[in-house]
């Protein structure tokens, strides 16, 4: 299929050889609430606090397909963003430049990322969640087809926090994503034709589909979107090849709904119980209760299990919902044949603040105290990033990545958050400084992890927000949030910081300041070199190393997607990246980048109070290579 | 930005009180097809505000600046009035309906915008008269607008039009970037 299929030059013993005096010099530092301001990206640079080696680091499951292919969201199942294509490295990042580019046709904030496989480039976009396969065989990168699905105009109007997409999967010849009005899709990747469709979500009901599936063993695993519209969050499994539902489990309600049984070992006392998705909630509350799944899933084959998050309760207003409102704001892992619940983990129990917990999970064994791990590492919403035993749901260390208040620490025995009283949110009263906001220490921007540095690389917001909950009436298909909390930039003058973590020590590395959270994901790569792009609209290289910016371009439009790199035809390394400002921080927070209707103008959001000077709305791929 | 600290008792008892106290309104199709939700009853005419005076033919949009002068046309001009346009208890009790109905999650606070359009730019979609307003709430709009119609009252419905129209005076043609900013809440 591929033209060309060169190897790419490896500079992995120099690499090492690098990166053994960077190790030895010890440059990690805890700084999760450093406030100092520095216009230059820098490295922290503290004296060795004696940091475990990382270089017995290894993501749990290898890279999907050809090395030069990109055949899932996250490049493998550990969820890691990691190729191994080596070309671009920081002798010569410098020299990237555009390859070509692509408007997509539609506005709207262009989350997710391209797939490659074998000569031909897949990009789902925002709604109406058009499909485009690109022949990159060809000059002028023709499009092989484009496909246009039926799919209900209803949905822009139910989906809280713009209409974007995360990104198709690929298996068996067929691209599978979702559309925004409940749908899950399979497409012929040859000839662009739908194999099936299956309606999984409820728009009536406030439901809507913005996630990227997996596929694992035959199976398609989508997830709900709608924690502010009131939905009873689920998770399913698809035929690849029929696309019948083969079992769907809730996150919240009976323990038959939710697939609690004879597998299910929670770490924690506190988790174990009959029906405690019913329990933890007042009357009937957990039926419009919000444990969405909109974010990415991992799976591990060794365990057979699958990884996911779930989203915030609802309504905000925890006045309405007494209890821990299991298992809202959790990580679940679930047996990756039946949805079965095998551990869970709850976050941030009886969540007050909007901490979903859908970040990704990353599957990465890890040395931690002489020992080999079986890890599993998470940046949630709540500012802490998690490092868990993701075979039994322990958590190992817990430290904060971004500045935060709202919490002293995680006690290790439960795994619960110790709460400040003073941060607690409460119904008609007006809680105010809260860090982080809503939007979270991180979002749905996706992490990465590279196993040469044994460091993640992970884009953070810096934003706290004051935090006003009120009574509100659940009515089907409207939202159900109840509270209002406007936001600001973070202590220190930056709204963002791109950081590298050791989750063997729970310490930040380095990081470079931002001045809007970065809401696109990162992409780590085997020749050292780190990508990632900005709410303002630059796309930049750093070093994996510590955080030296090798090259940046501005592109199109702010930047909301994620990065991936393939091996094109010629055998050059491309990097890939959609330019498109959207999702929460470019529709509801911005507001005006995103004014343009005639009928639609809106005044600049005091949280971003100059970003639309920056930048404006457009869908747009970008390609560079050297 | 102000932020509303409604009383969620306080609201439902206004409701209740609006909903006895329901207006008329000669479509036929409110009263019928939609089923009522439990705050508010399917509505018959009564004598304190015939609103809509324009028998079963009536239509709420006439474009007439599309026809040619002189065009023939059978449509009858009636001028839809809301009897609450300006009243300023009309439109704070809109505002509270604008919250209590969950259009403020929707539209953002005070109408600045968020998953729906902005009530603050003097621009409308759909048309910004009151019977265009009305008629956007009643039966709702294509990008996932519910329609009202038969759920609430059509007096609640003409209050919240009210409310919404009182937002719309901004003019948001340039933006200097020297200019205010409104607090907004992400999801």
């Amino acid at each position: 299929m591929r033209l060309v299929q060169k190897m790419e030059p490896r500079h992995q013993i120099t690499f090492f050889a690098i990166f053994a005096i960077v190790a030895c010099s010890g440059t990690a530092g805890k700084d999760g609430t450093n406030d100092s301001v520095s216009a230059e990206p820098q490295a922290t640079s503290t004296a060795a606090t004696g940091a475990s080696p990382l270089t017995g680091a290894r993501i749990a499951v290898a890279h999907a397909g050809p090395a030069g292919e990109w055949q899932m969201p996250a490049g493998d199942y550990a969820s890691s963003r990691y190729s191994e294509l080596s070309s671009i490295t920081p002798q010569n990042a410098a020299n990237l430049r555009v390859a070509w580019a692509f408007s997509t046709g539609v506005l709207r904030g262009h989350e997710g990322q391209p797939l490659v496989i074998g000569n031909t480039m897949y990009v789902v976009t925002p709604y109406p969640n058009v499909s485009y396969a690109i022949d990159l065989a060809q000059v002028g990168q023709p499009l092989k087809w484009k496909f246009r699905p039926a799919n209900a105009q209803q949905a822009i109007g139910r989906a809280c926090c713009d209409v974007v997409n995360r990104g198709a999967a690929y298996a068996d010849g067929k691209i599978f994503y979702n559309l925004l009005d409940g749908h899950t899709i399979a497409v012929d990747a040859a000839s662009g034709t739908q194999v099936w469709r299956t309606k999984m979500g409820d728009l009536s009901r406030g439901e809507t589909i913005t996630m990227a599936p997996i596929v694992v063993k035959g199976k398609v695993i989508v997830g709900s979107s709608g924690g502010e519209m009131g939905v009873r969050g689920w998770i399913a499994a698809l035929d690849a090849a029929t696309g019948k539902e083969i079992w769907r489990a809730y996150n919240i309600g009976p323990d038959k709904d939710v697939k609690v049984g004879a597998k299910f070992k929670p770490f924690y006392a506190h988790d174990r119980g009959k029906d405690l998705g019913v329990s933890s909630w007042p009357g009937d509350t957990w039926k419009t209760g919000g444990g969405a799944v909109w974010g990415w899933i991992s799976y591990d084959p060794a365990l057979n299990l699958i990884y996911h998050g779930t989203s915030n309760p609802g309504p905000w207003n925890e006045n309405q919902r007494a209890g821990d409102n299991k298992w809202t704001a959790a990580i679940l892992a679930r047996d990756a044949d039946t949805g079965e619940m095998v551990w869970a983990f709850q976050v941030t129990p009886h969540d007050m603040w909007d901490y979903d917990a859908v970040s990704e999970n990353i599957l990465v064994d890890l040395p931690i105290k002489g020992q080999t791990r079986k890890a599993l590492v998470h940046f949630d919403r709540n500012g802490f990033a998690y490092t868990i035993d993701r075979a039994t749901g322990q958590v190992i260390l817990a430290e904060p990545f971004v500045p935060m208040n709202w919490s002293t620490g995680i006690d290790l025995a439960t795994g619960r958050p110790k709460v400040v009283e003073t941060k607690k949110t409460a119904q008609d009263k007006n809680i105010t400084d809260i860090c982080p906001s809503l939007e979270g220490g991180k979002n749905q921007q996706p992490a990465a992890f590279s196993p040469q540095t044994g460091l993640f690389y992970v884009p953070t917001n810096n934003l706290c927000m004051d935090f006003q909950a009120r009574a509100v009436t659940y009515i089907a298909g409207t939202p159900f949030i109840g509270g209002n909390a406007p936001e600001k930039g973070g202590p220190g003058g930056y709204r963002g910081e791109f950081i590298a973590w050791d989750a063997t020590t729970g310490r930040k590395v380095w990081g470079i300041k931002e001045p809007y959270p970065v809401w696109g994901g990162a992409l780590a790569t085997a020749g050292g070199v780190v990508f990632y792009g900005t709410l303002d609209g630059w796309f930049k290289a750093v070093d994996a190393r510590n955080g030296k910016v090798l090259w940046q371009f501005k592109v199109g439009s702010g930047v909301v997607g994620n990065p991936v790199t393939y091996t094109g035809p010629d055998g050059k390394q491309y990097v890939a990246i959609y330019a498109g400002i959207g999702g929460d921080m470019g529709l509801l927070i911005a507001g005006d980048v995103a004014a343009n209707l005639p009928y639609d103008v809106r005044e600049r959001g005091t949280t971003l109070p100059d970003i639309s000077r920056w930048t404006s709305w457009g869908g747009e791929l970008f390609v560079f290579s050297l | 930005m102000k932020w509303h600290l409604p009383k969620l008792l306080l609201v439902l008892a206004l409701l209740l009180s609006v909903a006895c106290d329901s207006t008329g309104n000669a479509r036929t199709a409110a009263g019928g097809g939609a089923s009522a939700s439990a705050s508010s009853t399917p509505e018959s005419t009564t004598s304190t505000s015939n609103l809509l005076v324009a028998g079963d033919s009536l239509r709420f949009v006439e474009h007439s600046e599309n026809l040619a002068a002189g065009f023939p046309s059978s449509i009858k001009p009636v001028a839809i009035k809301n009897p609450h346009e300006g009243d300023k208890n009309a439109i704070a009790t809109g505002g509270k309906l604008f919250i209590a109905y969950n259009c403020l999650d929707c539209h953002g606070a005070e109408g600045s915008g968020a998953m729906g359009p902005s009530f603050q730019d003097g621009r409308w979609h759909f048309g910004g008269s009151p019977a265009e307003v009305f008629e956007s709430i009643y039966q709702g709009r294509p990008d996932g607008m519910p329609a009202w119609g038969g759920r609430i009252t059509n007096d609640q419905i003409w209050m919240l039009t009210a409310y919404v129209r009182s937002l719309s005076s901004k003019d948001m043609s340039t933006e200097n970037f020297t200019g205010k900013t409104v607090e907004r809440t992400g999801h």
